[in-house]
């Protein structure tokens, strides 16, 4: 096992990653950029390298001052966490070249998987099913004839990206010339890349993702499924294990087909195979359909709700399969225990479109109880800026059925309190609370197309109240019993006037 | 003591060891049993609520039973003076601008793109929130702008 590693990234997954070192006795490196330099992330480290400005192409994403801050430190290998430089090929590349270890599959592997449209190509070799669509596409009367055929609503998107970006849904010609270029542009931007694929938009869809890990010595398992439907711009915002939607047979197969993907790359460490998810039956064969979406060559977000449903630490298991350990068990020796979800609390406005929010935190209160799991990367004080994605912490609940690991996490939900900056926590518990959502019909556009708009509720009375108390018992921001220990005569705030009415 | 917060006008008075609160015409009656570390546990009309609440200038953030809402006290203010600014669009949060479609005296239809910018890796469309002409353009592409800052007036 290393003796050291430095982990390149910020926020709750840097600290995720550094529990997992404390538990396995590996020291920590922490990096932060200027706007990072009191992050929580900072403070849990061993030692923390200052890495430049607040911008990410000048910190997080700066691959020569990242090597030398792991060699600097002495550190034996680096972590990339998710997003930031966690995909990217020549990084893994030049982590390795530097003789340090990357935790995460090989550049090759990485490289594979990273361009959506040669990654197309390779599943469709690999008889993994792949949505009906187009690569390599340069003209607007190339996109436009393509689209035609394929039939519309269609999907632009960027070949060398994911997590939503530089992606656009296009339901009728007219629209289709600003959407390419907008999907360009955000492209260019977000990868350095604006190559575009189009494909088939499937409207009433689901988006069901596989877990899948190797280790160095040919051993690919899969770790089942996650539903990942609840999407706003196209990004996740609840994911839950088991799928509800899922056979036993359907499982079988998606599993079978997330690791005959992988092993087309030769893949190892931890990874997810994400799949377009039609619920509706074929005509072929009566079942749903499965499609090829992209493969995450790293560790996701969600990653915690496969924890759960399993019981392995996924991040253990990547330091160890990094390290070169073998994997002591096979696909027949895992299974799902109970129901998993996962609620992604945002620093984000659902009145305003999910607009990012910004601003201190003047209180932050995560629940707790049994079955309540909270990865977080802020606390009470902390500033949520606009350089860095604006997600404050992953409420993750456990229970033994579906059922009641709905209503723990509602309870959970009710119990986290943020001030200062708005959040999503409530617009999560009303989804929760949806018949869809109960029913497991959520569809990857149901938010936007169903669910409807977010309107903030009145005040009403026991709201005002305490607002306006406020001003009384919490003066100058420090609490004072204004009036309950009034009949007290050792009360030391007695008779000095700290009304303001 | 009468505050206003957004529309809604409360009336809190000390009644004893108690608070006396008037809202709409109905009268209630709260004591505080406990208070510290920003949460309140109070009765009001003998009904037990746990109210956690913080103070940010002229914003109170209030949270009773896992319903988080932000009031901003508005006695004495100007209402609206944000978003009415003169047909004045302005960042929704604090980013960069790239690119800017309109000049001053360009007709621009309802929902038409004006400016686009990019914030916390989103690309942000500023569009016309009615037909009308474009009476000002405060920035440039390139530029960092503050939220709620003015970009374009529309009129």
């Amino acid at each position: 096992m290393f003796a050291k590693i430095l982990i390149a990234n910020r926020g709750e997954i840097a600290i995720r990653i550094m529990r997992a070192c404390r538990e396995l006795g590996v020291k920590t490196v922490a990096v932060y950029s200027e706007a990072d330099k009191n992050s929580q992330h900072v403070q849990f480290a061993d030692e923390a390298v200052f890495i430049g400005n607040a911008a990410p192409k000048e910190s997080y994403l700066n691959m020569d001052v990242l090597i030398r801050a792991a060699r600097d430190s002495q550190a034996d290998a680096i972590h990339p966490g998710y997003g930031f430089l966690s995909e990217n090929a020549s990084f893994a590349a030049g982590v390795e070249s530097a003789n340090l270890a990357f935790i995460g599959p090989s550049a090759d592997s990485i490289r594979a998987m990273g361009d959506k449209a040669e990654s197309k190509i390779l599943m469709k070799k690999a008889s993994v099913p792949t949505v009906p669509g187009y690569e390599g596409l340069e003209s607007y009367g190339d996109f436009k004839k393509a689209a035609k055929e394929i039939g519309y609503p269609v999907l632009v998107k960027a070949a060398a990206g994911g997590g939503g970006k530089g992606m656009r849904v296009v339901n009728e010609e007219s629209e289709l010339k600003e959407a390419i270029e907008l999907a360009k542009r955000e492209a260019q931007n977000a990868f350095g890349d604006e190559r575009l694929l189009i494909e088939k938009y499937l409207a009433n869809a689901h988006h069901i993702e596989i877990q899948v890990f190797g280790d160095k010595h040919g051993n690919l398992v899969h770790l089942f499924e996650r539903e990942c439907s609840v999407q706003r711009r196209h990004q996740k915002i609840i994911e839950e294990s088991p799928s509800p939607l899922l056979t036993v047979e359907l499982r079988e197969r998606m599993g079978q087909a997330a690791v005959n993907a992988a092993k087309a790359v030769n893949y190892h460490n931890a990874g997810t195979v994400e799949f377009i998810f039609d619920p509706r039956p074929s005509t072929f064969d009566l079942q749903p359909s499965f499609y090829f979406l992209e493969m995450n060559t790293r560790l996701q977000v969600e990653h915690p709700v496969t924890e759960l449903v399993t019981g392995l630490d996924l991040v253990h298991w990547q330091l160890r399969i990094a390290a070169g350990e073998k994997f002591p068990f096979t696909q027949s020796d895992l299974h799902q225990h109970g129901h998993a979800i996962e609620c992604r609390v945002y620093a984000e406005d659902p009145s305003t479109g999910f607009l990012p929010s910004t601003g201190r935190l003047l209180q932050f209160i995560p629940p707790q109880g049994p079955g309540i799991r909270v990865d977080s990367g802020f606390a009470a004080g902390d500033e949520v800026t606009h350089y860095y994605d604006p997600l404050l912490a992953k409420l993750i609940v456990h229970a033994g059925s579906r059922e009641d690991a709905i209503q723990r996490m509602k309870n959970a939900l009710n119990d986290f309190i943020v001030h200062g900056v708005v959040t999503n926590i409530d617009y999560m518990r009303a989804v929760l609370e949806a018949d869809d959502f109960k029913q497991g019909k959520v569809s990857t556009r149901w938010v936007e197309t169903t669910f409807g708009e977010w309107n903030v509720p009145q005040p009403e009375l026991h709201a005002l109240i305490a607002a306006a108390l406020a001003d009384v018992v919490f003066v100058g921001g420090k609490a004072r019993p204004a009036v309950s220990n009034e009949t007290d005569p050792f009360n030391p705030w007695k008779g000095t006037g700290n009304y303001r009415n | 003591m009468k505050t206003t917060f957004d529309t809604q006008t409360i009336e809190l008075n000390p009644s004893g060891e108690n608070f006396v609160a008037v809202v709409d015409g109905k009268t209630v009656n709260v004591q505080i049993a406990r208070a510290s570390n920003g949460r309140m546990d109070l009765l009001v009309d003998g009904q037990r609520v746990t109210a956690h609440v913080s103070s940010d200038m002229a914003r109170r953030w209030v949270t009773i039973n896992g319903r988080t809402l932000m009031l901003t006290k508005t006695s004495g203010a100007k209402q609206g003076v944000r978003h009415d600014h003169a047909g004045g669009l302005i960042a929704p949060m604090p980013g960069q601008i790239r690119s800017v479609s309109v000049s001053v005296g360009d007709a621009v239809k309802k929902g038409q793109t004006l400016l686009t910018m990019e914030a916390m890796k989103m690309e942000i469309r500023i569009q016309a929130l009615k037909d009308g002409v474009v009476k000002s353009v405060s920035v440039a592409q390139g530029q960092t702008v503050e939220r709620e800052q003015i970009l374009v007036e529309v009129e």
